[in-house]
């Protein structure tokens, strides 16, 4: 029953709903601010999700049906559960178990692979495109993911708990976990998929696309999805870089991402792939070294 | 030059009428074509600006246009053919440049261009009835041709086809609807994985059949008919126009008009070019460039509004001078919203041009070389970043004031869309020189004297180009004293500068074939502020323009249930 309540309501489904909409209402006042314009109202993602999920889904004719419906779902399950995992080590400590951490970065790697699967599914060229340029920017970005997250675990002696983590001094302030940390803003900004590194849905190349065949409700699951990471990344990566969650961290957190969003084109695909493997990549492992070292 | 013309053509001149120092018509035998057209374009390395067909009823007339940039003089081959079945040797193959208007020129009018490569239909649906000439003077615009059973003109989106080589390829549909670019053009890219290795270009989705209006309105009607071929250019087509219409003439305008034409033409120049900076923006992802000069864009509109009345379409232009004068008094404030300007561009010259993110995007991406770009007899900003130093409005505009101020012309070498970016941004401040140095000139000249009467049209033909922000526009009109054209031929300069994107596109990636097809300056149209006025008076305003499609929006779908 506590768990389905953990999922549900808080700290999963429900409060990161909330939390991702009104960060993405943040998000989208800031951006129109900094381009001269007015913005939305604050219920403007509520609308959205609303219309969404009055409208129809179409399915495209060609499209593997089975695969089709259930990758927004999926998408929406995982990101709840990250939240979940995420949000119980802060304010349930007791609940939370050991390797969360692990279980947590696992189900981070699902969303992306939903979309995949999405794209693929979608029987369109674009969408098709969209599938393999998410496939290489997973590829980019998830080992730079993984070397930041074991300088997390040297410096906190084999920590994969996430309460324990929160519990340490912050990582951030060494040089290892230093460089470590402006790294996970980067994977923060890849996995957002937000400028540069928006190059899986870039409208004005390839049409959003693998949600280019979306439609209705099922778009309506990959906005949530969307919103529930925009809310539980920024609270992950502040959890264990920098000891712990409060409104100023996350908020700051949020603010680089819409920073960078907005002084910044696209990456192409290759550029992106080069930018993670042969500059940030190198970097990851000097601050391994560095923190094995144990500075 | 005129020698080394005569020179080189020598025994293939049948013909060689001078109408002015500028224009010389040169008659010759169709089968002299290609050895004269190849002399010219290699030879003597004259730019191919466009072939001008005409019915002439009793035969059929081409004239081929060849311009010398260093002088701006302009050499037209004219040739005869019959009416019926007439033929044409194809110089398609020598001047690359000469491949759409060929194809144009063969389901318009019925010429046939004996040995052309490609044949297929450019601008007519492929519904149209074979055999029916659109152009001919036996047609008469708006006839309805009876059609087939499948008569609308779908967008034939495929998703995969084979190469040359026999590969499979995907095809990635850029337009009809494509959000990119929201003009009607249909490009298909056929890639590998990212690569782009093909491009397909579709056109004639809005053929709108302007230059056979044209013979169907009266001279000075054709100035506002001319003004909505686009709403960017909504001056450089009305100003080369009426080049065209004083060239026949022979004549010079008064001081005060030439400096107006040139205002109001450069700040045209400026907001199409900081509109084309945020869709490139806009293209690369970077959506606060794309905002901010839209944003900055609106100074300029105003400053349009201010003079004319209206932000686009500023029907300035009459033959033979301006309709509206510049008030001598608001010259000062005019000048200081100007120079206003320039800080705004040192901005986006310090943003966009030393960003190393936009470097990585842009630079080395859809290379046109400079012999690419003389195959392909591109024009303006197209054809300057790739080294060639070709501008109308240096060589060949009598009745502007390009000659009476100081400027330069920019030319960079690469030929990349990096190249593209920075020669628009700098020509803004050229624009802002010129602007500035005409209305400090107007305010020492009397108001009033904007124009010469002009009565009747005399028989004869004349050329009229300008400098529009996207490269040359071509007027031909040809009169036969009457009161309309007998014929208007119109080439904008997108005409030549689209088809080297088959080129600048191929090799690259998806990501990169946006923003090459882009680099070539789409247009957009500009539909804010529109009123319905009845006898002078408002009748509708926007809100209830508004009101009305809502209402009507609402009835449809009432219907529909």
């Amino acid at each position: 029953m506590k768990t389905i309540f953990y999922f549900l309501v808080f700290p999963g489904f429900l409060f990161a709903l909330i939390v991702g909409m009104v960060a993405s209402y943040i998000e989208r006042k800031v951006t129109a601010r900094v381009q001269w314009r007015v913005g939305p109202p604050i219920l403007q993602p509520w609308y959205d999700l609303l219309k969404l999920f009055t409208k129809e889904s179409v399915v495209p004719e060609n499209a593997h049906l089975l695969t089709f419906l259930a990758t927004p779902v999926l998408f929406m399950v995982s990101a709840t559960l990250v939240a979940m995992y995420a949000g119980m080590a802060f304010f349930f400590p007791d609940a939370a178990f050991q390797g969360d951490l692990i279980v947590i970065v696992y189900l981070l790697t699902i969303p992306p692979i939903c979309l995949i699967l999405a794209g693929a599914a979608s029987a369109n060229p674009l969408a098709s495109l969209g599938a393999s340029r998410e496939i290489k920017l997973v590829l980019s970005y998830e080992l730079v993911f993984w070397m930041t997250i074991a300088v997390i675990w040297v410096k906190t002696g084999g920590e994969l708990s996430l309460v324990n983590i929160m519990n340490k001094p912050p990582v951030m302030y060494s040089y290892s976990g230093g460089i470590a940390s402006v790294l996970a803003l980067f994977v923060m900004q890849a996995k957002l998929g937000r400028v540069p590194f928006d190059i899986a849905e870039a409208e004005t190349e390839i049409m959003a696309g693998a949600y280019i065949e979306y439609s209705g409700p099922l778009l309506g699951f990959f906005k949530m999805g969307q919103y529930i990471l925009l809310a539980t990344l920024p609270f992950f990566i502040s959890s264990i870089f920098w000891g712990g969650v409060n409104v100023f961290k996350y908020v700051a957190l949020l603010v680089i991402v819409i920073l960078v969003e907005n002084t910044n084109p696209r990456l192409k695909v290759k550029q992106c792939l080069k930018l993670f493997w042969f500059i940030l990549f190198p970097l990851s492992l000097v601050a391994l070294i560095l923190a094995v070292v144990g500075l | 030059m005129v020698n080394k013309v005569k020179d080189i053509l020598k025994g293939k001149i049948i013909k060689w009428e001078e109408k002015s120092s500028k224009r010389h018509y040169i008659e010759i035998d169709k089968k002299d074509l290609r050895s004269a057209a190849e002399l010219l374009f290699r030879k003597l390395e004259l730019r191919f600006c466009i072939a001008t067909g005409l019915d002439n009823v009793k035969n059929m007339e081409v004239l081929y246009h060849f311009s010398d940039d260093k002088t701006g003089v302009v050499y037209s081959l004219r040739v005869f053919t019959d009416r019926d079945k007439g033929q044409i040797p194809s110089i398609a193959d020598i001047i690359k440049g000469a491949t759409w208007i060929e194809r144009e020129m063969r389901e318009l009018l019925g010429i046939e261009f004996t040995g052309a490569a490609d044949t297929s239909r450019l601008l007519l649906d492929p519904t149209w009835p074979e055999g029916v000439y659109p152009l001919r003077k036996d047609y008469e615009y708006g006839r309805k041709e009876p059609r087939g059973e499948d008569s609308c003109r779908r967008p034939n989106i495929k998703i995969e086809e084979l190469t040359k080589n026999g590969k499979k390829t995907k095809i990635i549909p850029i337009g009809p609807y494509h959000p990119l670019q929201e003009e009607p053009e249909f490009f298909e890219l056929m890639v590998q994985g990212e690569k782009v290795i093909d491009l397909n270009i579709n056109l004639g989705y809005n053929h709108r059949g302007i230059e056979k209006i044209a013979e169907g309105k009266h001279w000075d009607q054709v100035t506002f008919l001319v003004e909505r071929i686009c709403g960017i250019c909504s001056c450089s087509h009305p100003y080369a126009y009426v080049n065209a219409v004083e060239d026949l003439l022979g004549l010079e305008i008064p001081l005060r008009a030439k400096y107006v034409r040139t205002v109001i033409a450069e700040l045209e120049r400026v907001h199409s070019h900081l509109l084309w900076l945020g869709l490139a923006g806009h293209f690369l992802g970077y959506n606060t460039v794309w905002m901010w000069a839209w944003k900055y864009r609106e100074t300029v509109l105003d400053l349009c509004e201010q003079i004319s009345g209206n932000r686009n379409h500023y029907a300035m232009m009459r033959i033979g001078g301006v309709r509206k004068d510049i008030f001598n008094s608001e010259i000062d404030a005019m000048k200081e919203k100007t120079a206003s300007l320039v800080p705004i561009f040192d901005l986006f010259k310090g943003a966009v041009i030393d960003d190393p993110v936009i470097h990585a995007r842009t630079k080395n991406i859809g290379v046109l070389s400079k012999e690419e770009a003389i195959n392909y007899c591109v024009t303006g900003p197209t054809a300057r970043p790739s080294g060639l130093d070709q501008d109308i409005r240096k060589i060949d505009i009598l009745n502007g004031a390009y000659q009476l101020v100081e400027w330069d012309v920019i030319v960079c070498q690469n030929g990349d869309i990096f190249d593209k970016t920075v020669c628009r941004v700098l020509e803004m401040y050229e624009s802002v020189k010129i602007i500035t140095q005409c209305l400090d000139k107007l305010k020492g000249l009397k108001e009033g004297n904007i124009w010469e009467e002009v009565r009747e049209i005399p028989p004869g033909e004349g050329i009229g180009r300008y400098e529009a922000p996207r490269g040359e526009v071509w007027h031909y009109v040809r009169s036969d004293g009457g009161n309309t054209p007998v014929r208007h031929k119109i080439r904008a300069p997108s005409y030549m500068n689209v088809l080297s994107n088959e080129l600048a596109a191929v090799g690259g990636d998806v990501s990169d074939a946006a923003i090459t097809l882009a680099a070539v300056d789409p247009c957009y149209c500009c539909t804010e502020r529109m009123q319905a006025v009845e006898n002078g008076n408002v009748k509708y305003n926007w809100e209830e323009l508004l009101r009305l499609s809502e209402e009507k929006t609402k009835r449809l779908r009432g219907e529909l249930r």
